[in-house]
């Protein structure tokens, strides 16, 4: 019926989808430039034809809408860090006034540091005698348990540093386990390079870093 | 070109063949057809520079010098209120554009404006310019406008017009919308624009994380633990922050979500540290609960997926390729860490680096073609190497300048930023993809290092 009156609505619905699909052929059959050409034009037409204006228009994301990440500046900084210090410069020896992290445990400590070559988990003789005192006095004081630190000098990288720093405290930890150290005593922690004992360059401060270090819990 | 656009359209209107309907609908709906192309067209033509030029403009840059010469106008303030943004947001315009090393920053001539404050091509010309841009800014009561029009030089072509709005603190935030769109019309391709960059930052004996825009503006420190925090890796969707802490006296794995605030801890026996995202949901990192330093796979939520490596000694520093197919890695199995690439899928696992002893940190390239890494050299230095992801193609990016370490790529994979102590200090770095250009990112106080490029922003 509606026929003989002309197009029905189906049909000029059909007319608008083909025209847009004549726009999509061309966008086929076009070079990746002109691709890029129509598809831009299609989005405008669409654009248009949605009532946008001609000219378009970005908004900034404004700070602390609801789209915005909670913050996550624990106390925010203003232009970088005014207190970080200048590095020390380095030491020509340990003579004078030694100081540093883990020194005086070091020094007076009843357990000792041990000592290890440049990327090497393998105990010295010197520092096996080291772990038999050691061992010995965890004995004698069976209350006590240690956390078994390692540490690397600053060369190399600060991530590789951790991954040894970690074979040095359990190489150790396996050393006094099998001299009878119950391992339920000793626990160990990698600080790879972060926290040398002695801040100062060349091989001097560098075996002094080297080390596993021993800290007493009661 | 219309011609044949034409055509197509005909082919088109022709392609429903006449027998489907009485002649009568036929002839109407026809006539619809022909209506909305019209209209279409009509639509369209009018703004055919918007789009079209990017694909010119990418050849042009191919056959010339690598750089487009630009000249960039002092923006104008027609309304007085407006003079300090107009200002502030030359610099920020002109100091971003310039950082992209796209562009050759041409001083616009004094007659770049003719009498009737229209653009004078014979002068840009006559400096060499291939692209102009200029536009004005309005502030209403703390609501900035900024209009921009850029013009292809040769034949006063109008490329790109548009309007950039935002509020008066966020200066940056509008200047680097115009400049985002600026180089994605000439180069085809996204820009660094709103992209981040995370890193150390060491502050007496403690060490945080911070945030930064990819110039390095907008400094945010992101955690507050008083310990060491290290190794910040931002997910490639920038929704997840996974870094490592030493604040419960051991390093710790720790995952925020940043969106929600929330974080999870990955706190297993021994270390747990060096993450590196596989994509938006799953992380790798160096476990040694079992005994051995291996990779696993973290999902999101903090628990382990599966073990990725096998082999007996350190194996650390995962990077993805951007399928997330292929993991890089550092490896001692053969003594001196050394970097290998395991295919995931099979399994398989080869070696990467033969030339340098000691050989960490490696990152691969967006692209996926490269992988940047750090040799450890026998004089003491530390150098950024760039090589194939079949091995081939070495070349070294860095020397003479200390150490240089921590390599990570722009999104665009058109820059890298490292670390450096070239002048004293650790300090960041960003160079060219190929070594060029290197110059500080920042000035900052104190020592700074392991920075982290997020992908592109969402």
């Amino acid at each position: 019926m509606t026929e003989l009156n002309g197009a029905t609505e189906n049909d000029k619905v059909d007319a608008v989808v083909q025209g847009v699909i004549f726009l999509l052929t061309i966008n086929a059959k076009w070079s990746k430039t002109m691709k890029r050409k129509i598809n831009g034009i299609v989005i405008l037409a669409l654009m248009v034809t949605a009532g946008c204006s001609s000219r378009s228009a970005v908004t900034a994301p404004e700070p602390g809408g609801s789209q915005a990440p909670s913050p996550v500046i624990s106390s925010p900084v203003t232009p970088p860090v005014q207190t970080i210090p200048l590095p020390v410069a380095p030491e020509p020896s340990l003579s004078v006034s030694p100081s540093g992290y883990g020194f005086d445990q070091w020094q007076t400590g009843p357990l000792g540091d041990v000592f290890f070559d440049f990327d090497s988990t393998v105990l010295s003789g010197e520092a096996q005698n080291q772990l038999k005192q050691n061992a010995a006095w965890l004995q004698n004081h069976s209350l006590d348990g240690a956390l078994v630190e390692g540490h690397c000098d600053s060369r190399g990288t600060s991530e590789y540093n951790l991954a040894l720093g970690e074979r040095r405290a359990s190489t150790a930890k396996q050393y006094l386990v099998r001299l009878g150290v119950a391992s339920s005593r000793l626990e160990t922690v990698s600080f790879g390079e972060e926290r040398p004992f002695d801040t100062g360059l060349g091989e001097n401060a560098w075996s002094k870093n080297r080390r596993v270090h021993f800290v007493i819990k009661k | 070109m219309y011609g044949s656009a034409l055509c197509s359209a005909l082919k088109v209107l022709r392609s429903k063949p006449m027998f489907a309907y009485p002649i009568k609908t036929f002839f109407v709906m026809q006539f619809y057809r022909y209506v909305v192309a019209a209209v279409i067209i009509v639509l369209c033509f009018p703004f055919p520079l918007l789009a079209a030029e990017g694909g010119e403009y990418i050849a042009i840059r191919k056959e010339g010098s690598g750089k487009i010469a630009l000249v960039l106008n002092k923006l104008d303030a027609p309304v007085k209120d407006a003079s300090e943004q107009a200002q502030s947001l030359d610099t920020i315009i002109h100091d971003g554009l310039d950082f992209t090393g796209l562009f050759t920053m041409i001083s616009p001539p004094l007659n770049v404006k003719d009498n009737s404050s229209r653009v004078n091509f014979g002068a840009l010309d006559s400096v060499g310019a291939a692209v102009y841009a200029g536009g004005s800014v309005t502030n209403i009561s703390g609501a900035v406008s900024l209009d921009m029009e850029v013009y292809d030089t040769s034949g006063a072509k109008l490329v790109l017009k548009k309007t950039y709005h935002g509020k008066q603190q966020q200066l940056r935030t509008i200047g680097y919308a115009f400049c985002a769109d600026l180089v994605k019309l000439l180069t085809g391709k996204k820009s660094v624009f709103g992209s981040k960059i995370l890193f150390v930052s060491k502050n007496k004996d403690f060490k945080e994380i911070y945030e930064c825009d990819f110039d390095g503006h907008e400094l945010r420190q992101l955690t507050n633990s008083h310990s060491i925090s290290l190794t910040p890796a931002l997910s490639p969707d920038g929704r997840y922050l996974a870094y490592t802490d030493f604040s419960s006296g051991r390093p710790a794995l720790y995952i925020r979500d940043l969106s929600s605030g929330t974080t999870s801890k990955i706190d297993k026996s021994g270390i747990c540290i060096d993450p590196g995202w596989r994509n938006s949901r799953e992380v790798a990192t160096t476990l040694s609960f079992e005994g051995d330093q291996a990779l696993y796979l973290i999902k999101v939520d903090g628990s382990i997926s599966r073990r990725l490596t096998f082999s007996k000694g350190i194996d650390l520093s995962p990077s993805f390729s951007p399928d997330g197919n292929k993991m890089a890695y550092v490896s001692d199995r053969n003594g001196l860490p050394q970097i290998f690439i395991e295919d995931l899928q099979s399994g398989q696992v080869n070696r990467l680096t033969f030339s340098g002893r000691y050989n960490t940190q490696p990152s691969w390239s967006p692209a996926g073609d490269k992988i940047a890494y750090t040799t450890w050299e026998s004089g003491g230095e530390i150098n950024i190497f760039v090589i194939e992801v079949d091995g081939s193609g070495l070349k070294q990016l860095t020397g003479n300048s200390g150490e240089n370490e921590s390599p990570s790529w722009s999104p665009d994979g058109r820059m890298i930023v490292f670390a450096s102590n070239r002048q004293g200090p650790k300090k960041l770095y960003v160079m060219g993809a190929s070594g060029e250009n290197q110059r500080p990112l920042m000035q900052s106080e104190g020592e700074q290092m392991q920075p982290c490029w997020s992908l592109f922003s969402p």
